[in-house]
């Protein structure tokens, strides 16, 4: 963490004042990697990289050790995982050395907030046209939509906790939005 | 507003996307041998078609790809959407004269 310690995102300024179900998380390795999926050496090199099959069905997360890795598009990824992102981006280099691929560290893009508790679907369901009922939208589940009109990707982490990636310079707002909106709930028990 | 079905994330809002106006236009193979007529033909003439309508689509608020989707103008029915370089789908047959 040594690198992004010291780093404040516009949400820290509102985030001690978040009602219980909602927090801001400290930061995480964020890579970006894209790739050409017909090619099986690339599947290969990342399973040997980081020990992750990476999703192909769209919206989907897969879950490896130590990182996990979020569909974003039919050939491009977004790796996450505790820690600094500059030994996963070497390790990714390196077993990718040759291949048609662009690996880029993006921890500082975005803002993870955590939304947990019986009414975090309700949240999500009243801040976005995105079908978030629980019929839909599982855990395992990724969606990148748009929270509050603002871009974001929303990952199902649990049976009633989800994690809002945002764009780290809307944080405050998207952060400001998700507390107001789960004031009417109260506090949960 | 309209529910459009992205070929590779499924049904979302309208408001996920960017419209990217006709479809299947392709740029001349080289630019440099067309008089301006034909440059701003190909830059400029668009069909104004009331009836079923191929169009771009940009799903820019999701998995960022373009694809293909055909729209009846007057109904906003939508038939199908299809990657870029797929066959579009059958069309109906066109009601009420709109063709």
């Amino acid at each position: 963490m040594a690198k992004n310690s010291p780093w404040i995102t516009p949400a820290a300024a509102i985030a001690r004042d978040f009602p219980a179900g909602l927090t801001e998380l400290s930061p995480r390795a964020q890579v970006n990697l894209r790739g050409i999926l017909d090619e099986s050496s690339f599947m290969t090199a990342v399973k040997t990289a980081t020990g992750i099959d990476l999703p192909i069905t769209p919206n989907k997360v897969a879950t490896g050790k130590d990182h996990k890795a979020l569909w974003l598009s039919p050939d491009e990824w977004l790796l996450i995982g505790e820690g600094e992102a500059d030994a996963l981006v070497h390790r990714l280099e390196n077993a990718l050395t040759g291949q048609h691929v662009a690996i880029n560290d993006v921890s500082a893009n975005r803002t993870i907030f955590e939304l947990s508790g019986p009414h975090g679907h309700h949240v999500l369901m009243k801040s976005s046209e995105f079908d978030f009922h629980p019929r839909v939208f599982a855990p395992g589940d990724c969606v990148q939509t748009l929270i509050a009109k603002s871009q974001a990707i929303v990952e199902q982490v649990g049976e009633d906790a989800f994690h809002i990636y945002v764009r780290s310079s809307f944080s405050r707002y998207v952060g400001a939005w998700l507390a107001e909106a789960l004031a009417e709930y109260g506090a949960p028990a | 507003m309209l529910n459009i079905d992205c070929p590779w994330c499924g049904k979302r809002h309208e408001t996920e996307f960017r419209y990217g106006g006709e479809a299947h236009i392709a740029r001349p193979e080289d630019p440099a041998m067309l008089d301006d007529t034909d440059w701003a033909a190909f830059l400029f003439m668009r069909k104004n078609t009331k009836g079923y309508f191929a169009e771009r689509w940009l799903h820019s608020h999701g998995c960022r790809r373009w694809f293909n989707v055909i729209r009846h103008t007057v109904t906003h029915e939508i038939v199908g959407a299809y990657k870029m370089g797929e066959k579009p789908p059958k069309l109906p047959k066109p009601a009420g004269g709109a063709k």
